[in-house]
């Protein structure tokens, strides 16, 4: 057993805080803003969809496959279900929305984990088709169109807050979405499946070495599909916290959220091999994006710079993650 | 065994092609001579992208009110989805039935150069709208030159700001090339009619990378870290429902104002709720009316010359853009409020 200090200086979720906590100071230098109760609730409330997505993202990445087709699934799940309850004239509670498209979204994930569990195709092609599919049945099939009036539980859900912020220099004014709620309900249930459950400790399993999962007794098939159904359930929830908060369903707002995203999990220390990684690593790496994405104009980056420094951010950051994991498997090699 | 079949299958298949490229050449030449009967009856078909667009939708009314006020068989037909193989379908058939006059909106102005040259070869007459680089036509008309609608988003701007304080611009990408003119000619009316308004030097233009989302999340940034903003100019059709949720929820309603392109029936709730005051936009109605009435005045061998009137407000004086005998500029836009929203019906 090392001692706790050690452990931490080993770990890359250190390494990361650090690094936000750095960037905060540096923030907050050049604005004076960053560490007002109004600036810290928007950054709070732009990490909710990223974060859940995140979850998803993660659970695959960790399980060895790359999933490239969650914000596709999601904008169709979403649109589908805004579509019918507008169409049926919906004035209902939330529930009936929230279970609508949890299902779609459950159906459509489904369909990744049929063929990620049945053919020998990486999980990064089979979702590069299925994402095509799903933006094509939204946008050819269900000829995806905005719609301007979304039902009004989903638009009170967008509107409810948890509490006003308020910067007692500026009066501005900040509110923290109660959306925020179901990022940390999502991450303490996907926190408990991955650490206490047999299904849980089987996706890392799965990561690390297939061939040894099956032979160690877990149902590989099974365990793939039914890990695709829940990535799908996550993503369609993201899906409806963005249209219910944006109070308008834009069918392809969603879309090209992938690779940020998935880098955002990088970034974190999940291995892209799979097998390693932690759900606070993913957490701390997307924070660190959705802080960088939302200070560019308070720092002073200008417009046309500002894709160049988060490439910057993402190449430094996954390429310090990816060197502890090669030092952490050359520590392991020695030991063998 | 398996050979055989195969060839089979290849031979089927060749079959099948030359079959399918004999019909197009087959559909291509049969057009037959259109009258262009010169007698003042004319019959002329408006083609929008696609027919069940709430966009295109509204054009007809315009296309509905030109006959109604002139008489003539005006109507108009289109594809039932925005695709240009079944657009140029659309204009054979016209061509087919030996109509006058074809006003086009082109989906993809390449992929309709050969079926509107066979339109001019059989004698029709044939104009476009939002199809700057078509060949084939004989006048496109273009509902404003960029330059001049940036200085008209800028009006209303500062109509709302009390012509004074601090703005910024806001577009979908810096790449955008149409965008960007607009905010260039919204800055420079400022420069010229409203010397009480500054453009934020540290921040002159964003990006809302056409996304609603970006828009918010920007324009949050923005207003925190400059707090003498007034105003932004947003050009997208996202930008200026984004910002309006970004000034509600820091408290700034009535302090902060935001202007810029948008659909009646996507922003009625904003503007009812006085979050933004006023949207621009050009009215298909009015596109269609002017198609209609452009055709007509050729039909008739009037000459198109700069200034003319093609009978509906914003096309009263079109202009030749720079450096070209084809393309047509109005100052078509208009003004959305709270008041005429529900006017539209797109």
């Amino acid at each position: 057993m090392r001692a706790l200090p050690q452990k931490l200086v080993r770990s890359n979720e250190f390494y990361l805080f650090l690094v936000i906590v750095v960037l905060a100071i540096v923030i907050q230098a050049r604005s004076g803003q960053f560490f007002t109760a109004n600036n810290l609730v928007d950054i709070a409330n732009a990490m909710v969809v990223p974060g859940i997505f995140a979850v998803g993202a993660f659970m695959v990445l960790v399980s060895g496959g790359i999933d490239v087709s969650f914000p596709a699934l999601a904008s169709l799940a979403v649109y589908a279900t805004t579509r019918i309850l507008v169409d049926a004239g919906y004035e209902g509670d939330l529930w009936l929305p929230f279970l609508i498209v949890m299902a779609i979204g459950a159906v459509l994930g489904s369909l990744n984990g049929w063929f990620a569990s049945r053919f020998a195709v990486p999980v990064l092609i089979i979702t590069l088709g299925t994402a095509s599919v799903f933006s094509g049945i939204m946008q050819g099939a269900l000829g995806s169109v905005q719609i301007p009036n979304i039902p009004p539980a989903m638009s009170e859900f967008g509107r409810a807050t948890l509490f006003v912020a308020t910067n007692p220099d500026s009066g501005l004014t900040s509110n923290m979405p109660m959306s925020f709620l179901l990022l940390v309900g999502v991450v303490v249930a996907a926190f408990v499946m991955l650490r206490y459950t047999t299904f849980g400790r089987g996706i890392y399993a799965l990561g690390g070495d297939e061939s040894a999962a099956s032979r160690a007794g877990f149902n590989v098939r099974r365990m793939k599909f039914w890990l695709y159904v829940i990535v799908g359930v996550i993503a369609s929830i993201a899906g409806l916290v963005r249209t219910s908060m944006m109070d308008q369903m834009h069918p392809t707002n969603l879309l090209g959220m992938e690779l940020m995203v998935i880098a955002a999990v990088v970034l974190g220390g999940t291995a892209i091999t799979g097998g390693t990684g932690t759900l606070t690593g993913a957490m701390l790496g997307t924070l660190l994006i959705v802080i960088v994405q939302n200070s560019m104009i308070l720092v002073g980056v200008p417009t046309f710079w500002q894709g160049f420094a988060l490439g910057v951010l993402i190449i430094v950051g996954t390429g310090i993650s990816a060197l502890q994991l090669t030092r952490a498997r050359k520590r392991k090699t020695a030991l063998i | 065994m398996k050979q055989r079949r195969f060839s089979g299958l290849t031979l089927g298949l060749a079959a099948v092609l030359s079959l399918g490229l004999v019909g197009c050449a087959a559909g291509g030449t049969a057009a037959p001579e259109a009258g262009a009967a010169g007698d003042g009856d004319y019959t002329i078909a408006i083609v929008p992208k696609d027919s069940t667009n709430p966009w295109f939708v509204r054009m007809e009314d315009g296309v509905k009110q030109y006959a109604a006020d002139t008489g003539l068989d005006v109507y108009q037909k289109g594809p039932a989805e925005t695709d240009a193989t079944m657009q140029a379908q659309v204009i054979q058939d016209l061509i087919a039935q030996g109509v006058d006059a074809i006003g086009v909106v082109p989906v993809d102005p390449g992929a309709l150069e050969t079926v509107l040259k066979q339109a001019l070869d059989a004698g029709i007459v044939v104009v476009t709208h939002e199809g700057a680089s078509q060949e084939n036509t004989m006048y496109d008309i273009e509902a404003f030159n960029n330059t001049d609608y940036g200085g008209f988003i800028m009006d209303n701007l500062a109509e709302a700001m009390g012509e004074e304080g601090v703005y910024t611009t806001m577009v979908g990408h810096v790449t955008n090339a149409s965008h960007n003119e607009w905010a260039d000619g919204a800055v420079a009316k400022q420069a010229e009619a409203y010397p009480n308004m500054t453009l934020l030097a540290a921040e002159p233009r964003v990006e809302s990378q056409d996304d609603g989302e970006v828009a918010y999340q920007s324009a949050k940034e923005l207003l925190k870290k400059y707090p003498e903003i007034k105003g932004i100019v947003g050009t997208s059709s996202f930008d200026a429902p984004g910002v309006a949720r970004a000034i509600e929820e820091l408290g700034l309603t009535g302090k902060v104002f935001v202007s810029g392109t948008g659909m009646p029936a996507a922003n009625k709730g904003i503007l009812q709720k006085g979050l933004v005051k006023s949207l621009t936009l050009w009215d298909p109605a009015d596109a269609g009316y002017a198609l209609a009435s452009l055709a007509t005045l050729i039909l008739n061998g009037e000459e198109i010359v700069d200034g003319v009137n093609l009978g509906v407000k914003g096309y009263e004086d079109m202009k030749f853009a720079k450096g070209s005998d084809k393309v047509l500029e109005g100052n078509g836009w208009v003004v959305i409020n709270k008041d005429n929203v529900d006017e539209f019906g797109f």
